[in-house]
């Protein structure tokens, strides 16, 4: 996982450099020497840090495809995007003797013959020897190649910040403003790096730094100077004109700001937030879904099962004009609710018996089990697996520390769970993309390395860490934010202290966007694990507001999953139209979800009436109340289980893709139990209903509505009811079969 | 041979007469150029070169140091500059005296095109060959006896020399980046090479067989030097990035101990006969270091920057340390 998520930074960066050539310096960009041609000693000192590294920035040398790579390219590293400047001194000037530079004969350098491929560079050429970049380092070099550090960078501004484009011809110019230390400005934009997400979509040129955007959405360009990376958002219509109301309703379906059920209640802040964006990007939104499609979606979410026959016609049928909002309150306080997101909260944190420690897993998803049940709030949860100490064969909890192995690893696993970042990039170098250093990432794991996670967890004095780049004893540090003192005995106390503060701006927001996710199908941040400045919120208000919303209202889950339950939003259909097919974010429509392999292995079983078997479990244990992911199951194999040894939050995992898909066509998960005695289909026979009452009590269990005219006609034309009794359960179980394979089955709609 | 006289770990690192001679600046030839040129000559750098190795004549009355700017003679004790002598590389990274102490062997290079060692006849100090086989700088030679030597390369080859016809008898290759130092064993049929790739390899001359590879070091390894004490098995220190100065007995393959330093060192060197190791660091301090207790035994900062290079007299201890800005400074622990 981790070679594939810095894969991908790798490739994208790659991708940028392919796709727009190999970046090098314009000779016509402006350059410093004097007339004659002469660099004099006497120039403004050449400050390493600010006027140096900048340029190994901008050309790529520092980029992780070249020296940036954590073992360097030609046995010369830089630190990743000159997040060590020190380093790169170090590199340049003293490794090898001083190979690098020469002070007799700066042109001679190393450093200068290798980018300007006057000797072989694998780089091939990137600065030219009358451009500026290279009038810099040989004036640094004819001072003496000194570390002159004058000012430190304090922040960089960008222009535009955040930009709607109304027409695609339109340019963009952006720029770069750093703001240093002793109160100075200065015009950066030539040395900052401008890298659009998606190449395909914005182009900049790499030496005006003009951009130009190809196609309609919302684009981000990562703009990149010293340790800063800055995001510019800009925004281009979907559609040249908002559909107007005079469009007749029977062929469009849906109109902004018309977007609600007549039945279904808003949400102010969530309506409002996503319709401004949607009207900004004159997209139009679809109509809001059915009782049925509502019905089935809620309820899978809320609790992972499928409406029972009984409840759909109940639900159908009622006329209250608050009956959704009366559905979510009882959802939300059902037995099924706890058994679910007890589910999802232990593949948060992992449950798994590690070792064959299934006393241990067994004790934390029960005490789990008990926090979901009891309403207790996330921040009281995160509060208890951090603090957790003692037998973890009867102290839940602290099973906390026997998830993953080594303080570095908990760190990370800390991170993402609880601030929703990825610190582990900070492991080896400071993270390319964030605020995160390796000292973030050594001292939260220096905090845990003082926990002994044997069965006994227990607090370990003598317990350290090694700082790779100190090669000393990591000093404890709340990422981020302090370091604590060499002597604490147990740092956790303050970082749970801090982590569930109520100004804290990680833990609140990583959940309820995790929580959103979980209803809505993509989270306001994707990944969920991957908050950043550079990865922006699509809905950042609104993403604010939920988490405020959640602290204020004492972290409950439920809350906020009813807040979001109940928007129209979540109430919209799946169903498109032309102007919001593309829509894969902005939440025009809704988008179907897979189910989790534990939710669609119980609804097999439940549509079927046929219990599956789990390991040594009673006859009838749901999959979603399994506490241990590896309980032995040939249905949960086929259907792409989650062994959550790590994060479970990537949906290939979830979803088990192609195979699942073939072995609910061919396999034996459905086919030898559709008919079985005793099963839905075969009581139901036994009972004389006729075959299109059978029809629909399926429909109602699997789908949780009625056969629509067209679906009866179909099924009606295909059982003959003057066939012999088997001939017609045949073709039931065909009925059966079809409706379990069928996408509006495997997906929340 | 007048042996050094011992460091006294006992004591407190202020009570040895520590004299860092760099004497006057008149004198020294610290700064001798660039304190008199500055301004008036634009290709004089303002700031010099580092010393990137130091030998001592086999007589003990100079001391040759090398820098991009060639090689620097200075008297000893009184680190007079005495001449500067042109070498044909643009750097020069290694220096060594033949065993009957009349050539000295200057390895260096044009970076990342070719590596050289050039012969000078000594005291003359006239050039009499310049070999070139490497394709990157040489960064160590050593002399197997007077008539053969072998070099070091970034280019992560070693070649060993026939100097009466100037041609290399041997490539030995297995170092998987540059190799930065060597040294020969007493039996003179043993090589000990180190360098980036973090090992300590140990060649068979005899049959051009890599040995062994000991890979204790987790960073580059900066410098070798072998005890010169023969009793016993034959016994190697390295210095690597990672902090360590490492005991080794090549032949049969043992780390016996290491000892952890504050800063890298860069250089090392045996004292008083293979009683102590003193040992040039990044922090531009020395350091000593007790071989059987592996403890650090003392402490001088020597120099401002890194400490790149030390030599140790022949006869009355004295070190020599250098450094950036040309800097070179005799040190008496006594």
């Amino acid at each position: 996982m981790k070679t594939i998520q810095l894969t991908l930074v790798a490739l994208t960066l790659l991708t940028a450099s392919i796709l727009w050539g190999p970046v090098h310096e314009n000779t016509s960009a402006a350059n410093p020497a004097t007339s004659d041609g002469s660099i004099s000693k006497a120039s403004d000192p050449i400050d390493f840090e600010n006027d140096l590294v900048p340029i190994f920035t901008k050309f790529g040398c520092n980029a992780g495809a070249c020296h940036g790579a954590a073992a360097g390219r030609g046995e010369f590293n830089l630190s990743l995007f000159g997040g060590n400047p020190q380093a790169d001194y170090k590199a340049i000037v003293r490794q090898f003797a001083g190979r690098r530079i020469n002070l007799m004969h700066p042109e001679e350098s190393l450093i200068i013959l290798k980018p300007t491929a006057q000797i072989d560079h694998g780089g091939g050429y990137v600065l030219d020897e009358a451009g500026e970049g290279v009038h810099l380092i040989r004036t640094w070099i004819l001072q003496g190649a000194r570390y002159e550090t004058l000012r430190h960078l304090a922040h960089v501004e960008v222009s535009p910040k955040k930009q709607v484009i109304a027409n695609l011809e339109h340019s963009i110019q952006l720029r770069a403003t750093a703001h240093f230390s002793d109160g100075t400005t200065e015009d950066v934009t030539r040395w900052t790096v401008f890298t659009p997400e998606d190449t395909s979509a914005v182009g900049i040129n790499t030496v005006t730094a003009v951009a130009r955007v190809h196609r309609p959405g919302r684009h981000i360009i990562l703009a990149r100077y010293l340790t800063e990376v800055v995001p510019i958002e800009f925004i281009v219509p979907l559609n040249e004109v908002l559909p107007q109301k005079t469009e007749p309703e029977t062929k469009r379906k849906a109109l902004i700001p018309k977007s609600t059920s007549l039945n279904h209640p808003k949400d102010l802040k969530i309506d409002g937030e996503i319709l401004k964006l949607l009207s900004t990007l004159r997209l139009p939104v679809s109509a809001a879904a059915d009782d049925a499609t509502f019905l089935r979606r809620v309820t899978l979410d809320l609790t992972g099962r499928v409406p029972m026959p009984d409840a759909a016609i109940a639900f159908l049928a009622d006329s209250d004009p608050n009956k959704r909002a009366t559905l979510v309150d009882t959802l939300l306080q059902s037995d099924e609710f706890n058994a679910y997101w007890t589910l999802q909260l232990a593949k948060l944190l992992r449950i798994h018996s590690e070792g064959g420690n299934t006393q241990g897993a067994f004790v934390y998803h029960q005490w789990l089990s008990e926090q979901i049940r009891a309403g207790v709030g996330y921040d009281q949860i995160a509060r208890s697996v951090i603090l957790a100490t003692g037998d973890s064969h009867e102290i839940g909890p602290a099973n906390f520390y026997r998830t993953v192995d080594g303080a570095g690893e908990q760190a990370e696993f800390m991170s993402e769970l609880f601030m929703g970042t990825r610190l582990r990039c900070a492991n080896c170098h400071n993270h390319p993309l964030d605020k995160w250093t390796q000292d973030d990432y050594h001292g939260l794991a220096a905090i845990f390395a003082k926990i002994e996670s044997g069965q006994i967890v227990k607090i370990k004095p003598s317990g350290e860490v090694i700082h790779p780049a100190t090669r000393e004893k990591a000093v404890p540090r709340i990422p981020g934010d302090r370091f604590l003192s060499n002597d604490v005995a147990d740092g956790r106390v303050e970082l749970v202290d801090w982590l569930t503060g109520s100004d804290n701006p990680y833990f609140a927001t990583a959940i309820v966007n995790r929580l959103w996710k979980a209803m809505m199908g993509r989270g306001l941040v994707e990944p969920v694990d991957d908050f950043r400045a550079t990865n922006p919120a699509t809905h950042p208000e609104l993403l604010t507001a939920l988490a405020d919303d959640f602290v204020a209202h004492g972290y409950d889950l439920r809350w906020t999953l009813r807040r979001i339950a109940l928007s129209a939003a979540y109430a919209r259909s799946a169903d498109t139209i032309p102007e919001n097919a593309t829509d894969d974010r902005f939440y025009s429509h809704a988008l179907q979800k897979p189910l989790a392999p534990e939710v669609l292995a119980d609804a097999i079983s439940d549509v079927l009436g046929v219990p599956d078997v789990y390991g040594d479990e009673p006859e009838g244990t749901r999959a979603i109340s399994l506490f241990d992911p590896n309980t032995e199951s040939e249905a949960l194999d086929i259907l792409g289980r989650c062994a959550r040894e790590a994060s479970c939050e990537t949906s290939a995992e979830i979803t088990g893709g192609l195979q699942r898909k073939l072995h609910l066509f061919n396999g034996e998960l459905l086919n030898a139990r559709i008919g079985v005695p005793d099963s839905r289909l075969d009581t139901l026979v036994s009972e004389g209903k006729s075959p299109m009452e059978i029809v629909n009590e399926f429909y109602l269990a699997a789908l949780s509505r009625h056969p629509t005219d067209t679906e009866q006609e179909f099924w009606k034309q295909h059982i003959n009811t003057t066939a012999s009794a088997n001939s017609q359960k045949a073709v039931l179980e065909d009925v059966v079969w079809s409706l379990l394979t069928c996408n509006e089955f495997v997906v929340t709609q | 041979m007048k042996r050094a006289k011992s460091f006294n770990p006992a004591l407190p690192i202020f009570s040895f007469i520590v004299l860092l001679m760099s004497a006057t600046p008149a004198i020294t030839g610290v700064d001798f150029e660039t304190q008199t040129q500055q301004g008036t000559n634009p290709h004089q750098p303002t700031v010099m070169p580092p010393i990137t190795s130091l030998v001592f004549s086999h007589d003990g009355k100079a001391v040759v140091a090398c820098s991009q700017a060639g090689l620097h003679v200075y008297d000893f004790p009184t680190l007079k500059l005495q001449r500067m002598i042109a070498v044909a590389a643009r750097n020069v990274h290694a220096l060594a005296f033949s065993p009957d102490g009349d050539q000295l062997a200057v390895g260096g290079g044009n970076p990342a095109t070719e590596g050289t060692i050039e012969i000078f006849s000594w005291p003359e100090g006239k050039s009499l060959r310049v070999l070139k086989r490497h394709r990157d700088s040489v960064t160590a030679v050593a002399w197997r006896h007077a008539a053969s030597l072998a070099s070091a390369s970034l280019d992560r080859d070693i070649l060993l020399w026939d100097l009466s016809t100037g041609t290399p008898t041997q490539r030995l290759q297995g170092h998987s980046r540059g190799v930065s130092s060597l040294c020969f064993l007493n039996d003179t049929a043993t090589l000990v090479s180190t360098g980036v790739d973090q090992n300590v390899r140990v060649w068979n001359l005899t049959s051009g067989e890599l040995i062994r590879s000991l890979n204790n070091h987790t960073l580059p390894v900066n410098d070798l030097a072998l005890r010169p004490d023969a009793s016993g098995l034959p016994m190697v220190i390295s210095a690597g990035d990672d902090r360590t100065v490492r005991f080794w007995q090549p032949t049969i393959g043992r780390m016996v101990k290491f000892a952890r330093l504050k800063a890298a060192p860069l250089n090392v060197a045996w004292l008083d006969n293979g009683a102590r190791i003193v040992a040039a660091c990044a922090d531009g301090a020395i350091r000593f270091v007790e071989p059987d207790s592996v403890e650090v035994t003392g402490e001088v900062q020597v120099l401002s920057g890194w400490a790149y290079s030390l030599a140790v007299h022949p006869t009355d201890g004295s070190i020599v340390v250098g450094g950036p800005n040309a800097q070179v400074r005799r040190i008496i622990t006594d």
